[in-house]
């Protein structure tokens, strides 16, 4: 195959009626393990990155970041890569895991006490009694210990002195993705290196890792206006199905979290049969199989079948709402539950918010430029593996408040209930939309992720039957689904008004 | 590519280094890459002047039938008085969003939108940009639009109204983050009242009339500044004489701007360390800085590698290594030591930690500072940030986008003929010593201005399971300079 893409048709001024397909070449292992291929010729890299069909959403309370923190822990290295001395490294990592468990132990007695309202701070060195002390003492000393038996960063040492470039990974509530560019001369390496860290992983300095995790989360929730706040809406939205929790985690289980936790996700969900790769670039893909087959073949399909994610949302009766204040602009998020990525209503949900956003878009022509009771709003959709949901964000313009921006969002969805769209500002949304695909088709580390996640949310091919199906949707189809979801009862809302001093603690801090 | 195992197989030319498995090496640097040859694009290929006085940089690629036209235009922020702070960026996002002299804004917006054309325009600090990206078959009438909002802007009052408010509630959101609250700080401390941490205030914003901004476009869009970049599923030849049409015909300046060269920065940091109190957060902020180098200094390849090694290589620098996979005190840290286009930049380490393990990852940042002027870097961490540089060489030209925009961006900023030619070899020749000596130079701890953003209380506190780091004792006679949060609106920093 010279050419990845086929023009099936030239596109015209007056409206773009072509498609574009990817081709990508097939290839299974005897273990289950997929790979797919698009050689592209130009300049002498390729974008290579597999998934794991597993995410948050695959976890249950007590374990939630799991599927994150695993991310993280597959940097670590492996029996080969990131020590010294494996034999030594691993009776290591066996006592640390034992003194672990005994501050644990420890740790939850002073909770415990804290919950009875005998101490004020679990945390404070000076609720500790000596068992604790000594403990934490021999926790330090291995990890001395450990640090002397580990090369450090072994794994990305080694990538970035070949010129690999963009390594990273990405857990989201249904998959979590693996990904880097790599110089074409330098292809094997990355066989090499993805292959050893699936056979023969090791979880080193894992607890250390779980605190750069909480970091993270207090970066990316704790530490922002409305990080902890948005994590409640989601919360609230969800109520059964397990996309309620936050992909990093709750800090209580992020303080918890085991190795052991973390290996027997791994046995279950990173068996070759839950993993597809792909290659986007400049190789040969006879050679490529053949890699394939001698590095990857080396790993064992799963003993246990991934479990199936068995509790589904349970069907909403009555609005919610949630009433925060933040040190935020005042704004209103209106959320309604839709459906999964691969439903066919999803399309026309999809094509329904490209008509509310952008410059030309209903929202910003009505709401900014004509009423000028938003400052900002737009729409979004999330359609997830399991489920999914549609949203309009407005920003209200002072001194409007959220809930006249709530009214006007309200007002243009009932239009699109109402009145057919027409012809002319449908097909404005269309023509965006051919144009969007090649402009994603630009880059190959982009092709690459797009062919991993729709694999890991349905199969690779959705990526061609997509854009025909989007192609495909009709004014009718538009207001359909507009009269489908957008009901009282099916919504959520979130109004923010905004808090000028942060003084007290925000609501739900933890301390 | 001079890794021990490497140069043991090389001397032994033994099989014993390989496992059992197939022919799979027992460890990846036993591997054998073929050379990869790869010769970095020529400039003068495609490299065409102009009429008007303009420059372009263009590069066929017929892959997919797009074409993107961008330009640099040499004007700025630095251009505008203290007074209209805020005027450069609105006159280039108005441009964009005000219509033309012969389309409203709506059915510019409309037009472009149908279209599928993307259409933008920015005012920065020290250049102006202005992009247009289109479907081939599209190409003439996004280029008539695009030519038309450069030389013809409507600056629709009603726009700028609705922009000004949006701004103008913007603002009050200001002291908000902890990450834009150091940002501004950092900044002012760094450079004092030069333009580059100038912040607007409702008074400055509010004096930008559509007169003071067609007075800025007319003053410097003029095909002489225009350094274009166009990329995409077109031919030369044809690309150029429609570019000629459009920059020869009516409606530019009359006159060629003169343009003032940017301006120096004269403050010099005061050394110390620096608290703005933001509460009810459970994360700080700390930046640790100092001023730094000139891209025309010709060590700035040395410094980058020893940047690399201390704080900018990601994983496999001394700072992420210590800070974070040791520690587990962040979940990001690093540091940055960009050389400055027209004056020297900014060394800066930064990281965000819970609020009472700041002091002690302040210290280990410091401690790597201070470890990188004392000993020369390893052979290996030499070697990792050497090689990265050469091998990756070839993405920095991987697409024809990359390839036109870095010439055009080159020779805006005026950057030395020859540069990506040489650059592997000047990289490959920093030695462990050239590493050393321009750590001992260049970062200067004496100088250094830690600036920390968040919970005072708890960062001065500390971890009571590590009471030997606090604040305190990194401050000269354990003072702390606290900056007061300013008047969102007027900037006015209260008195303490």
């Amino acid at each position: 195959m010279q050419f990845f893409l086929l023009l099936l048709a030239l596109l015209l001024a007056a409206g773009p009626v072509a498609a574009q397909k990817v081709e990508a070449q097939v290839h299974t292992l005897d273990n289950g393990m997929k790979f797919l291929f698009v050689p592209r010729k130009g300049d002498p890299n390729v974008s290579a990155g597999w998934v794991a069909r597993v995410g948050s959403v695959n976890e249950r309370p007590g374990i939630t970041g799991v599927a994150h923190l695993f991310e993280h822990m597959m940097f670590k290295g492996t029996h080969t890569i990131g020590t010294k001395d494996i034999d030594e490294d691993l009776r290591t990592i066996e006592q640390l895991d034992r003194v672990r468990a005994e501050i644990r132990a420890e740790e939850e007695a002073l909770i415990e006490k804290h919950r009875r309202g005998l101490i004020d701070d679990p945390k404070d060195p000076k609720n500790r009694n000596d068992q604790h002390t000594a403990r934490i003492e021999e926790l330090n000393a291995l990890l001395a210990r450990q640090r002397e038996l580990i090369v450090k960063d072994e794994f990305d040492r080694i990538y970035t002195s070949a010129g690999a470039s963009g390594m990273n990974a990405g857990t989201t509530n249904d998959f979590t993705i693996y990904f880097i560019n790599v110089p074409a001369n330098k292809l094997e390496l990355w066989y090499w290196l993805e292959s050893d860290r699936l056979l023969n992983p090791v979880f080193r300095e894992f607890y250390s890792e779980r605190d750069v995790v909480h970091e993270e989360r207090r970066l990316r929730v704790d530490s922002t206006p409305t990080g902890k706040i948005d994590e409640q809406y989601d919360a609230m939205f969800w109520q059964s199905s397990p996309y309620s929790w936050s992909v990093i985690g709750w800090p209580s289980d992020l303080e918890g979290l085991t190795r052991e936790e973390a290996l027997s996700f791994f046995d279950v969900y990173y068996a070759p049969n839950n993993l597809t790769a792909a290659l986007v670039g400049d190789f040969e893909t006879e050679e490529a199989i053949r890699l394939a087959e001698k590095y990857f073949g080396r790993l064992k399909p799963g003993k246990t079948k991934p479990e199936v994610v068995r509790t589904r949302e349970i069907e909403q009766l009555a609005e919610k709402r949630l009433i925060a204040y933040a040190e935020t602009r005042p704004k209103v998020r209106i959320r309604y539950h839709t459906v999964a990525d691969a439903h066919a209503d999803e399309p026309a949900l999809l094509m329904l918010a490209s008509l509310l956003n952008g410059r030309t878009g209903r929202l910003y022509k009505s709401l900014v430029l004509e009423q000028k009771v938003a400052a900002d709003a737009g729409a979004a959709v999330n359609g997830m593996k399991f489920d999914g949901f549609f949203e309009l964000i407005g920003v209200a313009r002072e001194p409007n408040k959220p809930e006249d921006v709530e009214k006007a969002l309200y007002a243009e969805v009932a239009v699109l209930a109402d009145q057919l769209v027409g012809e002319r500002e449908l097909q404005k949304v269309k023509n965006q939309q051919m144009a969007g695909d090649f402009r994603r088709l630009q880059s190959k580390s982009s092709l690459m992720m797009q062919l991993l996640s729709h694999e890991a949310l349905g199969e690779w091919e959705n990526i061609n039957r997509f854009s025909d199906r989007l192609q495909a949707v009709t004014p009718e189809d538009i207001r359909r689904v507009a009269r489908k979801y957008f009901s009282e009862e099916n919504r959520n809302v979130a109004l923010y008004h905004p808090r000028e001093k942060a003084d007290a603690p925000a609501a739900g801090e933890q301390q | 590519m001079k890794r021990r195992n490497f140069l043991a197989l090389a001397a032994a030319g033994s099989q014993a280094l390989f496992a059992a498995e197939g022919d799979i090496p027992l460890h990846p640097t036993d591997l054998k890459f073929p050379a990869l040859d790869f010769e970095p694009p020529n400039p003068a290929d495609y490299r065409h002047e102009l009429p008007g006085g303009a420059v372009g940089y263009l590069v066929e690629d017929h892959q997919l039938p797009l074409v993107s036209v961008s330009l640099i235009v040499r004007t700025g922020a630095y251009l505008v008085a203290p007074e209209h702070t805020g005027l450069a960026s609105m006159t280039g996002s108005q441009m964009r969003s005000g219509g033309t002299k012969s389309m409203s804004a709506r059915d510019f917006d409309e037009e472009s939108a149908f279209l599928a054309t993307r259409i933008s325009c920015g005012i920065g600090a020290t250049s102006g940009r202005a992009a247009m990206s289109c479907l081939k078959q599209n190409l003439d009438v996004s280029l008539n639009m695009f030519f038309d909002m450069l030389r013809h802007p409507g600056f629709d009052p009603e726009r700028l109204e609705i922009s000004r408010a949006r701004r103008l509630q913007g603002m009050q959101r200001r002291n908000d983050e902890i990450s834009s609250i150091a940002g501004r700080e950092y900044s002012r401390l760094m450079r004092g009242d030069h333009f580059s941490a100038r912040s607007s205030t409702q008074a400055t914003i509010e004096s930008i009339t559509p007169d003071l901004m067609r007075e800025l476009q007319q003053k410097y869009f003029h095909p002489a500044s225009f350094y274009f970049a166009v990329s995409g599923d077109f031919d030369t030849k044809e690309m150029i004489d429609r570019l000629g049409e459009y920059l020869t015909a009516q409606g530019w300046p009359a006159e060629k701007p003169e343009v003032p060269a940017v301006p120096a920065p004269t403050h010099k940091p005061t050394p110390g360390v620096y608290f703005v109190n933001k509460s009810g957060v459970n994360q700080s902020s700390v930046q640790i800085g100092q001023l730094g180098i000139a891209r025309k200094n010709p060590d700035h390849i040395a410094v980058g590698i020893m940047n690399d090694i201390l704080g900018g290589g990601g994983f496999v620098s001394r700072i992420m290594s210590r800070v974070r996979s040791d520690e587990g005190l962040a979940y990001s840290a690093g540091s940055s030591f960009s050389p400055g286009l027209y004056y020297p930049g900014t060394f800066t380490a930064s990281f965000q930690s819970k609020n009472p393990t700041c002091a002690e990852a302040s210290t280990i940042v410091l401690e790597e500072i201070a470890k990188m002027r004392e000993t020369r870097p390893t052979d290996e961490e030499l070697a990792t940030s050497r090689n990265y540089a050469v091998e990756v060489f070839p993405r920095y030209f991987a697409v024809a986008g990359q390839v036109a925009g870095t010439f055009a961006a080159d020779e805006y900023s005026g950057r030395e003929k020859g540069y990506w030619e040489k650059y592997r070899d000047r990289v490959s020749a920093v030695s462990a010593d050239d590493v050393q000596s321009v750590a001992q130079k260049y970062l200067k701890p004496e100088e250094l201005a830690i600036l920390a953003v968040g919970a005072e209380a708890e960062m001065l506190a500390g971890n009571p399971d590590k009471p030997q780091y606090g604040f305190r004792k990194l401050a000269e006679d354990g003072k702390i300079n606290v900056i007061p949060l300013p008047d969102p609106m007027t900037m006015v920093y209260p008195e303490l």
